[in-house]
């Protein structure tokens, strides 16, 4: 038997709870393949849905982290494009099939295992997501709707008291709802693949809390954040009206209601759906909406719902979104006799009915969350955990816990009223206001926990006796020890478990608040998934008015401090809270209270007034009688009226501010009109597009021969060695760190500038790319006793902030001479065609998604077509913050603006025997000086020395080929058929070696012309012209609301300096290095196996830190 | 156990015309509703039958039940607080003993020579139990029915012991504590309109009466009931029609008349009026 087999089924916790690390540590290569081929022969057989899962992530890590450094692993290989093809489209099993027929056949190698790891694990994934969903459909109470699929079988009627009008008023059913937070910190116990199969450890102290968010000059109470609303109208439709996202809509067929993106309320008709109201079993259901109304609650009658969020912003890490799900799902509930009651609790029994439908609302609205989010519907203080799944439970056989945990509120006894009340005088809760995207946290968590890595794993028993401690505190009211253990959770298995939970932006704070407030200062606590967003700091009672007041003071410094480098959704805010001792509440709302809040009416009346009074129904006409005589005795609807008013009025200021900003920016930055325009109406023709970048159909393409490639991967001739060293010495090498782009793929389109990002702990302290390089630049320095030059070039959107980093930072301590290249080119994005909206989106393989999560982007897709064309196709876009409305042209700017800017001449004139210049992107961080790489090219007598790495699944974008016989880099946009990319075994990793007279002489240039500005632009201008122009299309971010998000396609254009590679008068050579040197860190969701495989660490031995 | 009483309710507002509908009964004769019922009450073998109508009804489901009126006693529901207020008005008509009750808006069509309250009668008897007839209905029609979970009975096909009621349940409910082993997904049992019950449940509905703040309701009383002694269900595969739903009277007489003498005529003459339909139809073209 496999030892790891072994492991998986042991009944021994000793043995089962074995790392994979115990065993693949010190295996040789044969023995890891023989334990993959015992792992691939057991899951096959293996009847336990948590077995075959594990064994399918050991198979992930095998061959991510062991294989590939395992002796007599080939570097090249093939990877089939069919498999490729498969994974796309989630046909994970047939892809491992071809995966293993291609390893059987050509022998393991370094690709192949890369495709291998990237199926086992989105199986894993896929194995687990399934089950949670099965899960769900076969909670009881919840398996009738999904066999109920014709209006005449729907078994809900509508509550007889909510038919009844007073005063011309139907009632009003309204949930006040509060939301969750984890005083524990679960150490993510709660994500219910852990939970399934580990219940006796996930536990979590889950405190129902109202909020009030504190602003300066106001006063206002804690209340419950979340509220839904829900009462019959004379109307057979079903209204849906977000107070909030400030939007409504009147659902007439199921399919509206059954389209989650078309609009922004998907949220609530998730709820909608998981109520009961709609069943999920009624998706694609032909009949009128009306008919299921009119059996439900009336002919001609219909049912609004209405949510508001009262102030919380998104990524508060309080699970807003789930708790209004489960409001909502709570209210239509008690609307339609599922609750025993209108008004007041929800017993414990529909209580998990909520949680149950909220985490079925969640799957159907394609997002998830933990199983504690739905924690607000519980009252008070209350412990929450796993439960092992016994006879008789859904789960039995499957997985050993169940998908709901049991829930146990504290009683008065268990956590006394002084206790509860010194929480709260402690306690000070804020948003930080960074973005942040918890989903790969989440997975992250779920794999390590599945491996079992020896050091996460002793983190998570360390957080279980921490929970102890805390509960321990708890019970017996010591507050301030309370604070001391969250915060050493922080600060230990959490970070221990997942380094990226913290970030330099957090741990300013802390340490700020820590120095200013002393021993008042009792302890951090960080919420949910990450820091950054929602987090608690506990403070002495007595301090407590001046530790808010500070900790909104600090927050506001350190993100301006690092608002360049991280994203930030909102500004910081602190919060008023109370605990919260009634969870969901219903009150039921009759005769001349019957009304709506205040925000529905200032949303929803504007419309109405605008039409003909005869349109309105009766109970509309009733309903602004009424409106109108409470708005002057009623408190809650006080300036209503001024509220309506103000709304209808149009406010043109802040428009024409934009437009004009715009103008100025585009002015600043030497913005070519003529050239945009022809840009345009290329575009509109169909002259030029996504589609029209690829070479023609009759080009061959092939992989390049062995002799191609110089490979650098093993040790390097000592006479290489030696001529680079001298080079170096010499003082004739510089670097150009290329980071004029945003890196819209690291910040999503945030805005912030990556090279500024503080993306890893290296040597103990947060740095930012910029840093980590000039870390490698001053390493050199040290080693040959000489100061190279570094440039970094900047863009429109990096060239300030850089500038300030580097002034606040005095170069981060670097003497070597920092010198920054400004571009000068700038271009204005596009709405996209819908041509090219549909080439991109369905003409080219697309990664499919879980089944619910594809119909949401398929819908989400057909609603920025509609936009794009509504928008006007290829019309400038503008609809949002400028610098967002622009874009860069392409790094192929980047060389020749050296020329240009005189950047080059002014080093030139400082070091004339400078020759070599290495050219980097920002995030290659392996990148550096290498010598003996150097001394290859000095020897190599090429232009340009291109360094590519043996392809592996994930580097996708072109690489080096050979077009009609010719070897040059070619860009994925470029090829003919996407198929082709899977031909090249070498990925192009943007880093050159230019020799700087043979690139001046590519452009038709010497260094004694870069005096000659005109000369200079005239020759970049002609060279430009002769290469190609890319369409592409990238995600735009436009922010709105509270933290709210929307992403744009948009089109742009750019030039690539790879396509240099096709000039006939530039001689260029190739080396491949290997992986950790030309890897790009192009997306945070790498950063978890870059720092495990050993990257990271390859990196930071690059690094001289210096004394900063 | 003798079960020598009936007793019929028939004072819920919107009802309370329902039992003197004339309907033709499977002789072909021509019969009230209340007729109806009460022959289905004497073919059960029971003699002693009681009505609790509306103050105001007396005088005319008294002149509908004809010579079977001798057999009835009328008692009269002051206060309109409910079904199981309804019931317990009789408290007194029943005494010690066990009673048979039914509502007087449904019939009742057998599909076998035995009738539906005589099988529920002779099977109560048999058991010595309170015991309700039943019938699996599927979940759409749950908000018409008191429906409840059931454990069936080792050895028997169709009796169950009764383990929860509850009173128009929601399918959420439904599916949480009312699924019964052996029935198809989605289908719970309902109750049927024909009980046996014993004098337990009129101590039951006297608790609930006097509890000021509750409306008494049957299904709270059956679900008490269940926990204080053997109570079974007995599951019925005959027919039953609520006459007080949309085109309920229509669709009993169809039943009434399909299964009766006439069953013939009745067919011919459907089957014509629907070829008329059907080649009007053709002969207007199509919309």
């Amino acid at each position: 038997m496999s030892r790891l087999t072994e492991i998986i089924t042991s009944r021994d916790p000793q043995v089962r709870d074995r790392s994979l690390g115990e065993v693949c540590g010190s295996a040789s290569t044969a023995v890891l393949l023989e334990e993959c081929a015992a792992l691939e022969a057991y899951r096959h057989t293996a009847s336990n849905l948590y077995e075959q899962v594990r064994a399918l992530f050991f198979l992930y890590a095998i061959h991510r982290f062991y294989l590939p450094h395992a002796g007599g692993i080939a570097r090249r290989g093939d990877i089939p494009f069919d498999g490729y093809a498969d994974l796309l489209n989630r046909r994970f099993e047939e892809a491992i099939q071809r995966f293993l027929a291609i390893q059987d056949h050509q022998g393991p190698h370094d690709g192949i295992s890369s495709a291998l790891a990237a199926a086992y694990r989105s199986l894993g994934f896929q194995t687990l997501a399934d089950q949670v969903r099965a899960s769900v459909r076969s909670v009881r109470g919840n398996q009738w709707m999904f066999r109920t699929g014709h209006p005449s079988d729907h078994p809900l009627r509508i509550n007889r008291r909510l038919l009844q009008r007073t005063d011309g008023l139907f009632p009003v059913m309204h949930e006040r709802t509060p939301v969750r937070m984890d005083l524990s910190h679960s150490g993510w116990s709660d994500i219910f693949f852990l939970g399934m199969d580990f219940p006796e450890g996930a536990r979590v102290l889950n405190i129902s809390v109202d909020l009030a968010v504190r602003e300066e000059g106001t006063t206002a109470a804690p209340t419950p954040p979340v509220e839904a609303y829900v009462r019959v109208i004379d109307a057979p439709v079903i209204r849906l009206v977000s107070t909030d996202l400030r939007t409504s809509i009147d659902c007439t067929s199921f399919a509206q209601l059954f389209d989650f993106a078309a609009d922004y309320l998907g949220l609530l008709k998730a709820a909608v759906i998981a109520s009961g109201i709609v069943p999920p079993g009624m998706e694609g259901a032909h009949q009128p909406l009306e008919e299921l109304l009119a059996r439900m609650i009336g002919p001609g009658l219909g049912l609004e719902i209405v949510s508001q969020v009262n102030g919380i912003p998104k990524g508060s890490r309080l699970a807003v979104s789930t708790t209004l799900l489960a409001s909502i799902i709570a209210a239509c509930m008690r609307a339609t006799g599922q609750t025993a009651s209108l008004d007041g609790a929800l017993t414990e029994e529909e209580r998990r009915t909520v949680a149950a439908r909220a985490i079925l609302g969640e799957w159907l609205g394609g997002s998830g969350g933990g199983w504690q989010d739905s924690g607000g519907v519980w009252p008070g203080i209350k412990l929450i955990e796993g439960v092992v799944s016994g006879e008789g439970d859904a789960e039995f056989g499957i997985s050993r816990g169940c998908l709901l945990p049991r829930h146990r509120v504290f009683t008065a006894a268990e956590v006394t009223a002084p206790t509860r009340a010194r929480l709260q005088e402690s306690l000070v809760l804020v948003h930080g206001g960074m973005a942040q995207d918890v989903g790969p946290i989440l997975e992250m968590v779920t794999e390590r926990y599945l491996l079992r890595s020896a050091d996460e794993w002793k983190g998570r028993r360390e957080a279980l006796r921490l929970f102890d401690d805390i509960i321990g505190h708890l019970t017996h009211g010591d507050i301030r020890a309370l604070g001391g253990a969250t915060h050493r959770n922080f600060f230990g298995p959490i970070q221990t478990i997942i380094p990226w939970a913290s970030n330099l932006y957090t741990e300013s704070i802390v340490t700020r608040i820590a120095r200013e407030l002393g021993k008042d200062f009792w302890g951090f606590w960080m919420l949910g998934g990450m820091s950054g967003g929602g987090m608690g700091f506990l403070f002495d009672p007595a301090v407590k008015p001046r530790a808010q007041t500070r900790l909104h003071t600090v927050m506001r410094e350190e993100k301006r401090r690092y608002q360049d480098g991280i994203p930030f959704a909102i500004e910081p805010v602190v919060y008023d809270f109370a605990v919260n001792e009634n969870g969901s509440w219903g009150t039921l709302h009759c005769g001349i209270d019957a009304l709506m809040p205040r925000a529905y009416y200032t949303l929803t009346v504007p419309h109405l007034l605008r039409r003909d009074p005869r349109e309105l129904s009766a109970a509309q006409r009733r309903e602004l009688e009424q409106l109108t005589a409470s708005s002057r005795s009623v408190p809650s609807l006080d300036g209503t009226l001024q509220g309506i008013v103000d709304r209808m009025m149009p406010d043109r200021g802040a428009q024409n501010a934009e437009e004009l900003s715009l103008d100025d920016l585009l002015r600043r930055y030497g913005f070519d009109r003529t050239h945009h325009e022809q840009i345009k109406a290329d575009l509109r023709s169909g002259r030029i597009g996504l589609a029209q970048n690829r070479l023609p159909i009759n080009t061959e393409i092939d992989d390049v021969d062995a002799a191609d490639v110089a490979d650098c991967t093993a040790p390097s001739p000592e006479e290489y060695l030696a001529i680079g060293e001298k080079a170096l010495a010499a003082g004739s090498v510089a670097v150009l760190t290329l980071a004029a782009g945003a890196g819209s793929r690291w910040t999503r389109g945030a805005g912030t500038v990556k090279a500024l990002h503080p993306f890893c702990r290296l040597g103990g302290v947060y740095r930012s790319f910029i840093e980590t390089h000039l870390a490698k630049s001053r390493s050199t320095s040290d080693r040959y006793g000489v100061q190279v030059p570094h440039i970094i070039s900047t863009g429109y959107l990096t060239h300030d902030a850089i500038a300030r980093a580097l002034a606040a930072e005095e170069n981060y301590g670097y003497g070597g001479g920092v010198h920054l290249s400004p571009g000068s080119s700038i271009g204005l994005r596009l709405v996209p065609t819908v041509r090219d909206l549909r080439f991109a989106w369905m003409e080219m393989p697309q990664q499919l998604l879980d089944a619910q999560a594809q119909k949401v982007l398929d819908s989400l897709h057909a609603s920025l077509m509609d936009w794009a064309e509504r928008a006007g196709e290829a019309t400038d876009y503008t609809d949002n913050v400028p610098m967002q409305c622009l874009h860069p042209v392409g790094h192929w700017y980047e060389v020749p603006t050296l020329f240009r800017n005189g950047v080059l001449q002014r080093i030139l004139e400082q070091r004339p025997g400078l020759k070599h210049i290495l050219v980097h992107n920002v995030d290659t961080m392996g990148a550096n000086l290498d010598p003996a790489l150097l001394g290859r090219h000095i020897a190599s007598g090429a232009g340009m020395t291109v360094e590519v790495i043996h392809r592996r699944l994930e580097d996708r974008g072109g690489g080096l080929a050979k077009t009609d016989g010719r070897v040059r880099l070619i860009e994925g946009l470029a090829l003919p058929r996407e198929e082709y990319e899977f031909r090249l075994s070498y990925y192009n990793t943007a880093t050159y070696w230019l020799d700087i007279d043979r690139i001046l002489a590519a452009f038709g240039l010497t260094r004694n012309d870069l005096g000659d500005r005109e000369k200079v632009h005239r020759a970049v201008r002609d060279l430009a012209m002769r290469m190609p122009t890319y369409i592409t299309l990238k995600n735009v971010k436009k922010r709105w609301g509270k933290g709210q998000e929307d992403v744009f396609p948009t089109l742009q254009f750019e030039k690539l300096w790879g396509d240099m590679t096709i000039l006939p008068g530039l001689a260029c050579s190739y080396m491949a290095v290997h992986r950790e040197r030309g890897q790009q860190l192009k997306e945070p969701a790498q950063m978890d196996g870059w720092l495990r495989d050993g990257s990271a660490a390859y990196v930071n031995a690059l690094c001289s830190w210096g004394s900063g | 156990m003798k079960v020598a009483k009936a007793i019929v309710t028939a004072a819920a507002r919107g009802q309370r015309s329902l039992p003197l509908q004339t309907l033709i009964d499977r002789d072909g004769q021509q019969k009230s509703v209340l007729g109806i019922v009460i022959e289905e009450i004497m073919r059960a073998g029971v003699q002693e039958i009681c009505l609790i109508v509306h103050p105001d009804d007396e005088s005319a489901y008294r002149s509908v039940a004809g010579d079977a009126a001798r057999h009835v006693t009328f008692i009269p529901q002051h206060d309109a607080r409910g079904y199981g207020h309804a019931l317990w008005c009789a408290r007194d008509f029943a005494g010690k003993e066990p009673f048979l009750h039914l509502v007087g808006d449904h019939l009742y069509v057998s599909r076998t020579s035995t009738g539906c309250a005589q099988r529920v009668v002779e099977t109560a008897v048999k058991e010595s139990c309170a015991l309700s007839g039943v019938q699996a209905t599927r979940e759409a029609l749950l908000p018409n029915f008191g429906a409840l979970a059931g454990k069936r009975i080792s050895g028997k096909t169709d009796l169950y012991t009764v383990d929860h009621v509850i009173e128009k349940p929601s399918p959420t409910e439904a599916e949480q504590h009312l699924i019964t082993p052996g029935l198809r997904a989605g289908h719970y049992l309902c109750f049927f309109g024909i009980h046996v019950l014993t004098p337990a449940i009129m101590e039951i509905l006297d608790a609930q009466v006097a509890a000021a703040d509750r409306v008494p309701t049957i299904s709270a009383a059956l679900r008490e009931l269940a926990g204080k002694e053997k109570y079974l269900a007995l599951e019925m595969h005959d027919y039953r029609y609520n006459v007080g739903v949309k085109y309920g009277l229509l669709n009993a007489q169809f039943a009434l008349a399909l299964s009766g003498n006439d069953r013939e005529d009745v067919i011919a003459m459907l089957m014509e009026l629907l070829l008329q339909r059907e080649q009007h139809a053709r002969e207007r073209g199509p919309a």
